[in-house]
């Protein structure tokens, strides 16, 4: 029952919290061998990998963690499409000035 | 010394241990009271069934257990005397002085080290005979498998913060509970026992005045106590570290978890037992074990005592003894020249001693009558010739400790051997982890208090909003303290250390498991030599101790017998639970939130039977699902749907969006209007359905099944998230009753409630209007499930009730009834309508559904598209088809197989017998090449096949009328 920081409610038990798979960004224009590592293939990592977390008995958003799936050691926890630019920001939907 | 320790109030107890009666007193343990009246045997041992008696007085060995009242493997020793308590042995038949078993302790040569490897294998054919004698021999104590049995009690757990969690209430722990919490730190304190001061309670020695020698561990307890930002939790044991510094903790039939920013370990140290002949027989004490029985119990434990030692400490045991009266026969001190203040006390007293002795064997019959002692030789080894034979009844075992540190090694301390203390020490703790007193192989009263207090301030130091500054001047004047008060008090430890002394007869090692010296000698012999695999081959450590008594001699004697040193032959791994844990604690109750709709009373009120769907509670029917289907079908019905989830979707993006995570198309959906929609998975699997309804350009509301509701607004938001679109997702599931009005009659109940224009030119189907129904704000559905004429209201839950009944009444010359989830099972299956969840599974794609007509097929991306893209192409494999029996009177079970030549072709979804058409229906998935109309299947029921035949068309109002009228 290691803790993860929420980037909104701050360190709670991992019980709260619903995992979301690894991050594995949707592909477009996919070939069938791309596709199909995209929905079957995960990479199963030792290490630190970026993973999607839910904070389900919080406040029920998602967010992006950088975990060691050794250790559980959480690195690093933050919304996602933030300063950095990663998450899935789809540039194809028109955004509006203030929704970005 | 708390007076009530030593002299138990005289309130008498009455119990009874193997079916006959005995007096306790008030504040006894079930050990103390029986060993008061004269009971030395107290169970037999595992593999030999030897008698074995009280030997830790500790909770650490495996000698004391008994069934009390039903609940097997109870540690007498810690437990209190309850009154009428049932206490029974274990392991013995007939009886613990008669235990038929004890013939195998001459079977010894059958039985050797890791003889299940060994015997009983051959002949095959008769494993099965050894294998149910075996079952009925091996294992500890016996469970009721009697239902009415079971404990009633209620196990529960609760969640702890504090930012300083301190296990262990001894003086170590008690001065890092203070200093802590007087730096400003919220301190939890955990200890096992009833009363707090740890080793203390029964080793302070009183002076003349009245106060106790050293530091004062009376007055921290009173600090502690009366300290406003010290929590004690008592007999609560620590049995587990977790992750970011979580305790588990087991108080009574609770389990406690305990979150802390930093722990303080204080959990003191495990006396050792010495291995030599019969060194399990009773009478045989670790000198704790004696100590709580004189100094705790007020008990005089035997008459004539034995002390072996191997340094100081045993002279304090034989001093305690001569205080209760007991004739100390010898104190046989294994060093050459003892040293010690209270030697002159006891030798005054007229104690024989013999130094550079120690035990070679415990001699009696059942209990202890004498031991035989030896002269140890230059390098431990026993000189024959030696013996002395002596005549006493209790033998007390002053031969060493080694720190419990079992949670530092959880957390990951890095723990090495040092030989200056012989024991293995925390060298380095992870952040937030500290170690204090004995646990930390500190020793000495002076030194353990002034080691608590600088493992309290440190952990005060780590901790927001302390001063810092300070601090650090405080720990390091107690540094300086701490070191000094060790190198004083030094000498006074001075320890010559003994494992074992080679004799023949059984000399154990492991109590729990039954294992002796000769054991582990044979297994390391056979190549079982790191400690690791000789535990597992010998199973030393394995037993309900856990290693308490014997892991640390079964590496001393790995490493004497590999010719390594104790350093390079390492320890086993710790891991919890530190102490056993009853299953009961560990599964807790079973706390399933329960969610009742806004009309559930209405339901109860009603004689519904309600039935679980998920965490709600559903009428499923008010006492006849057909009528209720008849009254759909010819009248009009009323069926809470409050538990459909509902979500409002807003934004910017919001029709880029639902085009996306929607099968269908929603982007030319008019105001007013609604479509069924679909989600699916890029695995091309259907995850959930419902309908789609606009409001405005930018706004739509959504419903979701039941069940779905949690899934499919997290799926929403997951995605919502890696786009970034402005886009606003609302559970308003809770927010909202939804009651749907169907049958013929709806428009005409419904005309008495609404001035809005029902007429199906003003509102078809397939659309939405808001306005007041019962003078209650609502939205309308024209929707079909049930395949009827039919409005689903969705209005404030505050007004469910209202609607509810004002729907009723407004409807009695109508026939309006309400109908439950089975009625609404039936009439959905005669139209054929698909239940997600329970017509299809995680290998449900929606063209072999049936769905293939709300799947669109424009190129446009949506969550699944490419998947069902390449679906298509190929054409599904199996697909959902209604049929119907041929025998009206045979219905199939949901999941039964559709078989043809013996191989399985599909399976029934649903089925049930439909009262409108007279006729038994299902719907189920096959194989493609039998999905075409007419084709016939066989379907296994209850073992039988039983025949239908395909139906494409739904089986009620095929061309749908009835819904569109």
């Amino acid at each position: 029952m290691f803790l993860i920081k929420c980037p909104n409610c701050g360190a709670r038990s991992v019980t709260e919290f619903r995992y979301g798979g690894e991050y594995n960004p949707r592909p477009r224009d996919a070939s069938a061998r791309d596709w199909a590592d995209y929905v079957y293939v995960r990479d199963n990592r030792f290490g630190e990998q970026l993973e999607w977390w839910y904070h389900r008995a919080g406040c029920q958003r998602w967010f992006l963690a950088r975990r060691h799936t050794g250790t559980n050691d959480v690195v690093e926890t933050r919304w996602p499409g933030g300063a950095s630019g990663e998450g899935r920001r789809d540039e194809s939907v028109e955004h509006p000035p203030d929704a970005t | 010394m708390q007076p009530e320790q030593r002299t138990p109030s005289r309130h008498e107890i009455e119990f009874t241990f193997d079916g006959q009666r005995y007096v306790g007193y008030a504040g006894d343990t079930i050990a103390a009271a029986l060993y008061r009246a004269g009971v030395r045997v107290f169970s037999r041992s595992f593999k030999y069934h030897r008698p074995r008696g009280l030997l830790c007085l500790d909770g650490s060995c495996p000698n004391c257990l008994v069934n009390v009242d039903g609940t097997p493997n109870v540690r007498s020793c810690t437990s209190a005397l309850q009154p009428g308590a049932d206490v029974r042995s274990q392991n013995a038949w007939p009886s613990l002085d008669r235990d038929a078993l004890a013939v195998v302790d001459r079977l010894e040569w059958l039985l050797p080290v890791g003889f299940y490897y060994k015997r009983f294998i051959r002949p095959r054919r008769l494993w099965p005979v050894y294998e149910s004698v075996l079952r009925n021999i091996a294992g500890l104590g016996v469970i009721n498998p009697d239902p009415d049995a079971f404990d009633e009690a209620i196990y529960d757990k609760q969640y702890r913060h504090a930012q300083v969690a301190v296990v262990g209430g001894g003086p170590a722990g008690l001065a890092a509970a203070v200093a802590a919490a007087e730096s400003g730190g919220e301190v939890t304190l955990v200890d096992e026992n009833p009363a707090l001061g740890g080793h203390w309670r029964y080793q302070n020695r009183q002076l003349g005045d009245g106060t106790t020698e050293g530091p004062d561990v009376n007055q921290l307890i009173g600090r502690v106590e009366s300290h406003a930002r010290i929590t004690v939790l008592r007999e609560a044991v620590a049995f587990g570290w977790y992750a970011d510094n979580l305790l588990g903790i087991q108080q009574g039939n609770r389990l406690i978890k305990l979150r802390c920013e930093q722990l303080v370990v204080a959990t003191g140290r495990i006396e050792q037992p010495l291995v030599f002949r019969n060194n399990d027989l009773p009478g045989v004490f670790l000198s704790t074990g004696v100590q709580r029985l004189v100094n705790c119990h007020g008990i005089r434990p035997g008459r004539r005592a034995l002390v072996v030692t191997t340094g100081d400490y045993g002279w304090t045991v034989a001093r305690d003894l001569l205080s209760q009266g007991v004739d100390v026969a010898m104190v046989a001190d294994a060093r050459p020249e003892p040293k010690h203040p209270g030697l002159d006390q006891v030798g005054r007293a007229g104690v024989p001693s013999l130094p550079g002795h120690t035990i070679q064997s415990a001699d009696g019959d059942h209990v202890v009558q004498g031991a035989t002692l030896v002269r140890i030789g230059p390098h431990g080894a026993p000189v024959p010739g030696t013996e002395i034979e002596l005549n006493c009844d209790i033998i007390a075992l002053a031969t060493g400790f080694v720190a419990n540190n079992s949670l530092l090694y959880q957390s990951g301390c890095v723990i090495e051997y040092d030989a200056e203390v012989d024991d293995f020490v925390p060298t380095q703790c992870p952040p937030g982890v500290l170690a204090a007193g004995h646990a930390a192989a500190t020793d000495g009263l002076e030194a353990v208090v002034l080691d608590g207090q600088v493992a309290g301030l440190e952990a005060a130091l780590s901790l927001p909003d302390i001063d810092g500054q300070d601090l650090q001047h405080v720990i390091a004047e107690r540094h300086r303290q701490l070191h000094e008060a060790r190198e004083r008090l030094r000498p006074a430890q001075s320890v010559r250390p003994l494992v074992s002394t080679a004799s023949a007869g059984k000399r154990f090692v492991c109590y729990c498991e039954d294992v002796t010296e000769k054991d582990v000698r044979v297994a390391i012999g056979e190549g079982f030599d790191d400690v690791e695999t000789l535990k597992r081959y010998t199973t030393v450590g394995m037993g309900p101790c856990q290693g308490k008594m014997c892991s640390m001699n079964a590496v001393r004697l790995c490493a004497r017998e590999t010719g390594r040193t104790v350093a390079a032959t390492g320890r086993t791994t710790s891991r919890p639970p530190f102490r056993p844990v009853k299953l009961g604690v560990l599964a807790g109750r079973k706390l399933e939130p329960v969610r009742r709709t806004p009309l559930h009373y209405e339901h109860v009120a009603l004689g519904a039977k309600m039935m679980d769907a998920g965490q709600w509670k559903r009428p499923e029917h008010y006492g006849d699902p057909a009528t209720e289907v008849r009254t759909v079908r010819s009248n009009v019905g009323i069926i809470d749907v409050s538990t459909l989830g509902k979500i409002d979707v807003r934004g910017p993006d919001v029709v880029a969006f639902l085009d996306r995570m929607y099968t269908g198309r929603f982007g030319d959906l008019e105001i007013g209007q609604l479509h069924y929609g679909v989600m699916c998975t890029d695995e091309g699997i259907v995850l959930d359905d419902g309908v789609v309804g606009r409001i405005a350009d930018d706004h739509y509301y959504l419903t979701t099944t039941s069940g779905g509701i949690d899934a499919v607004y997290q799926w929403l938001t997951w995605w919502l998230a890696g786009w970034q679109m402005a886009v606003h997702v609302v559970n308003v599931t809770a927010d909202f009753a939804a009651i749907n009005v169907a049958g013929p009659r709806a428009r005409d109940l419904m005309g008495r409630l609404t001035d809005l224009d029902l007429s199906t030119s003003a509102f078809p189907y397939m659309e939405f209007r808001e306005g007041s129904v019962a003078d209650v704000c609502a939205r309308l559905l024209r929707i079909g499930f049930v395949g009827e004429l039919s409005y689903e209201l969705h209005f404030p839950a505050e007004y469910g009730v209202h609607v509810w009944r004002r729907l009723l009444t407004a409807g009695a010359d109508l026939g309006v009834a309400p109908f439950g989830v089975e009625a609404q099972r039936i009439l959905r299956l005669e139209k054929k309508h698909i239940i997600i969840g329970q017509d299809t599974d995680a290998l449900s794609d929606p063209l072999g559904a049936g769905l293939a007509w709300s799947v669109k097929d424009n190129g446009a991306d949506f969550i699944g598209q490419p998947s069902l893209a390449r679906t298509r192409k190929r054409g599904p494999i199996e697909q959902l088809v209604g049929f119907q029996m041929l025998d009206a009177s045979v219905v199939p079970g949901e999941g039964e197989q559709i078989v043809s030549d013996g191989q399985i072709i599909g399976r029934v979804s649903s089925a049930r017998y439909s009262p409108t058409l007279d006729r038994s229906i299902g719907i189920g998935w096959v194989e493609v090449d039998r999905s075409h109309e007419g084709a016939v299947l066989q379907i296994k029921t209850a073992g039988e096949i039983a025949y239908a035949t395909v139906v494409v068309d739904p089986f009620y109002d095929p061309r749908g009328r009835r819904l569109r009228e």
